[in-house]
């Protein structure tokens, strides 16, 4: 029998633009727990929908299941050999009994028209509970349990399917340290029983605690498996940022003036906690931690989609009541989301008829009739100054490649003359060179006097144009860098779990330091 | 007990109990076996169709022809029974082909849905004007009434069985099997399960066509036997008699719990819905309101059931905390 349980050789996974994964591989040996490290974007979660058989790998992938080749085409390929998989938003049906839950899984297509044997269902589930020590009743209702307890149900009913291989996609993401620690104890129970796990966190001191090997993938790139005890944490997170593609550093000094914007104590249960910082006039502020940190949360809080428990915001030193996000535009402040496509923009319309939106009531004349000469002016002078390609403000928005998009986006809210600009991922799905130029147009707004605030989880393109750096780590700021002495090291210690707590007090002192200077 | 009161039938059965307190004193007419059967036979056909709208519903889907496809298979069977001999055959026979027509013209609907994916609504609306069409095409409007029924058909209608009226009987058995699949059966669990989390229903591998296929047919198959229903009850076919009731039929179902958003829903609380929606129109017959009036009532129930609903789902959805702060 081969030493490994499960290998994947050669996948790669090209979408329309961008090579996910390059030429990745994996290899898991029989009762290890295996854990799958990488930043976001890094393509593990890309390698493990692949396991999956939600994506189709490029041509060449291999599969290779107890030593025998399996072919990996569609779902449920690899569950029916054997491999459960435990989504970090678990796939569990919250209006079902627990029992039902577990009978539920893998082989459900062959089954439908069978009846339902209560009995046999009951006990089965039985069994896989009592197996993991668990107390859990299999009557009651899933959406009645904690998330800790939906983890167990969804364990269950891999051991419930006599699963050998279960992937964990960031099971502790959502759980108190109690529940990571009995969680700890269900894995090493499954790994006595022979069953391998492939673990998937951000959370590096739980790494070095629960696996025994792991493979790195960085930029979609396989960068090694190694033996977790003969590997430290400051390596690890060296091999995950080490990058291939890299931008300038902001070097510019830029003047900082007055203070534009202004949250203080911003609480929002269950996303936000104690938020408080200032955005200065010409200060490009980059707000970054890992998915899940609450950075979104928070710049939707700022901009009235979601209304926080607690907190204030001061526009010039005035406060304000953001009640909805037409308020914050009345205000001066944009938002410029993540998913330009569906958020951003009408993708069925003129370039023109886009730029307009946001000034639309200011554009009518006195018959409220919008005046169309003057909105074809305004959205002509952006295409000019914005460098859109092709300039063609008739065109319609679906047309343009993803960087001209964002750049209509960005001419949107410009014509609503914002003093505070949010965005959110600007150069999500951009190429390389679309992004320089996307980075020197969000430089040119804040030397205008406008406040900016960029959210990116790609450490160098916070780098390259952040004055300042707020880090994001469960809700709350954990560090507070200037750019000067920020390093992607730097950030990932503060965005990670457990990297040393001495490092920890040391935001907490700055942080304090910034907040006396106001 | 504390579960039973905390579920949304219960409230439902509160408020029919409260408005049948108020409507026996209104009218003293309203409290009589006479009265409450009549009320529940006339609405045997609304209550077959939410039990199918019931499943539909649950996977979080519509159908809005369900009037039209049993207009249809009634209009069938009017044209048949003029070829058909006076004995209990011709009611076996219709027995047979209403429910099968109704399962064939579902079953295009569910195709639809489940194979090209088209959303529901589209589908059900476009089957609903093509049926519509062809209905007023091949009977120009016209009313069909029973002097071409089969004797059979006609006596088999005024059975009673210890006075109960045979409809209701047909309505108990319907009840009855939809409530053994929904529960008993692994493609009833798969219609709960969908409605539930549909994400994670395609990631165990439940085969999510045929669910949607499957909830289709079958309440095509329901509305094949609403049009012997209904035939029975008006003793004729009437190509336009159940204009409109597809809204009906979907405000009993969504009054009687199950939610809108899917996942949520028994047959006992559509049962109910049907009950509590036939009770107040009955009530405001009974008490002589203009017919517009209840209309109006019945829109604002409906309105204020879906607002409820959609409310407490918002709030529970706002509860779910994405993050753990530290």
């Amino acid at each position: 029998m081969s030493e490994f349980i499960l290998q994947m050789k050669n996948i790669s996974k090209t979408f329309p633009g961008v090579k996910a994964l390059d030429d990745v591989e994996l290899e898991v040996k029989h009762g290890e727990v295996h854990a799958l490290v990488g930043e976001n974007g890094a393509g593990k979660s890309t390698l493990i929908k692949i396991l999956a058989g939600i994506h189709k790998p490029d041509a060449g992938a291999q599969f290779f299941f107890e030593g025998n080749e399996i072919e990996i085409n569609k779902p449920n390929d690899a569950t029916m050999k054997g491999i459960s998989i435990i989504y970090q938003d678990l796939s569990l049906f919250p209006n079902l009994s627990v029992a039902e839950n577990i009978y539920i899984g893998q082989d459900s297509h062959k089954r439908s028209w069978n009846k339902m044997n209560w009995k046999k269902i009951k006990n089965k589930a039985e069994d896989a509970l009592n197996e993991l020590e668990s107390d859990i009743n299999p009557n009651s209702v899933v959406e009645q349990l904690s998330i800790a307890q939906q983890q167990l149900v969804e364990i269950a009913r891999a051991l419930a399917f006599d699963s050998k291989l279960i992937v964990m996609d960031e099971p502790t993401s959502s759980l108190s340290s109690d529940e990571v620690e009995k969680l700890y104890k269900v894995i090493n129970k499954l790994k006595k029983r022979g069953i391998s796990i492939i673990f998937i966190s951000h959370k590096l001191r739980e790494l070095f605690e629960v696996s025994n090997r792991f493979t790195v993938l960085r930029d979609g790139k396989f960068v090694g498996s190694y033996v977790a005890n003969q590997t430290t944490e400051q390596e690890l997170i060296k091999m995950m940022v080490g990058r291939s593609v890299t931008y300038e550093k902001n070097q510019s000094k830029t003047e900082v003036g007055e203070t534009i914007l202004n949250v203080s104590n911003f609480s929002k249960k269950g996303n936000f906690k104690d938020i408080s910082f200032d955005l200065r006039k010409g200060e490009i502020l980059g707000l970054t931690g890992l998915v899940g940190s609450g950075r979104t949360e928070l710049a939707q809080a700022i901009f009235g989609v979601s209304s926080p428990d607690t907190g204030s915001v001061k526009l010039f030193d005035k406060e304000i009541s953001i009640k909805n996000s037409e308020q914050a535009v009345k205000h001066g402040i944009a938002y410029i989301p993540e998913a330009r496509q569906t958020q951003g923009l009408v993708l069925e319309q003129s370039i023109v008829n886009n730029i307009s939106l946001p000034v639309i009531k200011k554009l009518r004349n006195k018959f409220k009739l919008i005046n169309r000469k003057k909105e074809v002016e305004i959205a002509d002078e952006y295409v000019k100054t914005l460098d859109v390609r092709p300039p063609l403000p008739e065109l319609n928005a679906e047309k343009f490649s993803g960087g001209n998009q964002q750049k209509v986006v960005i001419a949107k809210w410009l014509s609503a003359d914002p003093s505070v600009v949010i965005f959110d991922e600007p150069t999500n799905g951009i190429d390389i060179g679309a992004k320089t130029e996307i980075h020197k147009l969000i430089r040119r707004l804040a030397n205008d006097g406008i406040g900016v605030i960029v959210i990116s989880s790609e450490l160098p393109e916070i780098l390259a144009v952040s004055d300042r750096i707020l880090v994001m780590r469960k809700g709350r700021i954990s560090g507070d860098l200037g750019v000067q002495e920020a390093t992607q090291e730097k950030i990932m210690n503060y965005s990670l779990e457990g990297s040393g707590n001495v490092k920890t007090n040391q935001v907490a002192n700055h942080s304090d330091e910034v907040t006396q200077e106001v | 007990m504390k579960s039973l009161l905390r579920q949304k039938e219960f409230s439902i059965f509160a408020i029919i109990v409260v408005i049948s307190i108020i409507l026996s004193i209104v009218s003293p007419a309203f409290l009589t076996i006479g009265n409450l059967l009549d009320v529940v036979e006339g609405n045997v056909v609304m209550g077959i169709l939410a039990i199918g709208m019931t499943l539909i519903i649950i996977t979080s889907d519509i159908d809005v022809s369900v009037a039209a496809i049993t207009t249809a298979v009634a209009v069938s069977v009017g044209a048949l029974f003029s070829y058909l001999p006076d004995s209990w055959i011709s009611l076996a026979i219709i027995f047979l082909i209403a429910p099968v027509i109704g399962l064939l013209i579902g079953s295009v609907n569910g195709l639809l849905v489940s194979k090209i994916q088209i959303p529901a609504i589209v589908v059900t609306l476009g089957t609903l004007n093509i049926i519509n069409g062809l209905v007023l095409y091949f009977t120009n409007g016209r009313y069909l009434n029973s002097t071409n029924f089969p004797k059979s058909f006609l006596s088999f209608s005024n059975v009673e069985i210890f006075g109960i009226p045979i409809l209701i009987f047909i309505l108990v058995f319907v009840a009855i099997l939809t409530w053994y699949i929904l529960k008993h059966t692994f493609i009833g669990r798969s219609v709960m399960a969908i409605g539930g989390n549909q994400q994670s229903s395609i990631r165990v591998g439940i085969n999510y066509q045929k669910v949607k296929l499957f909830v289709f047919a079958y309440m095509g198959f329901l509305c094949g036997i609403a049009a012997i229903a209904q035939t029975a009850y008006t003793k004729a076919v009437d190509p336009n008699g159940l204009l409109g009731l597809e809204l009906t039929v979907i405000a009993a179902v969504v009054l009687g719990g199950t939610n809108i958003h899917g996942g949520r829903g028994t047959i006992h609380g559509t049962l109910l819905g049907v009950l509590l929606l036939a009770l107040i129109q009955n009530g405001m017959i009974l008490a002589r309101i203009d017919t517009f009036w209840q209309n109006v009532v019945t829109g604002a129930i409906i309105v204020f059931a879906v607002s409820y609903d959609h409310i407490s789902y918002k709030r529970q959805q706002e509860k779910l905390a994405k993050i753990e702060v530290a």
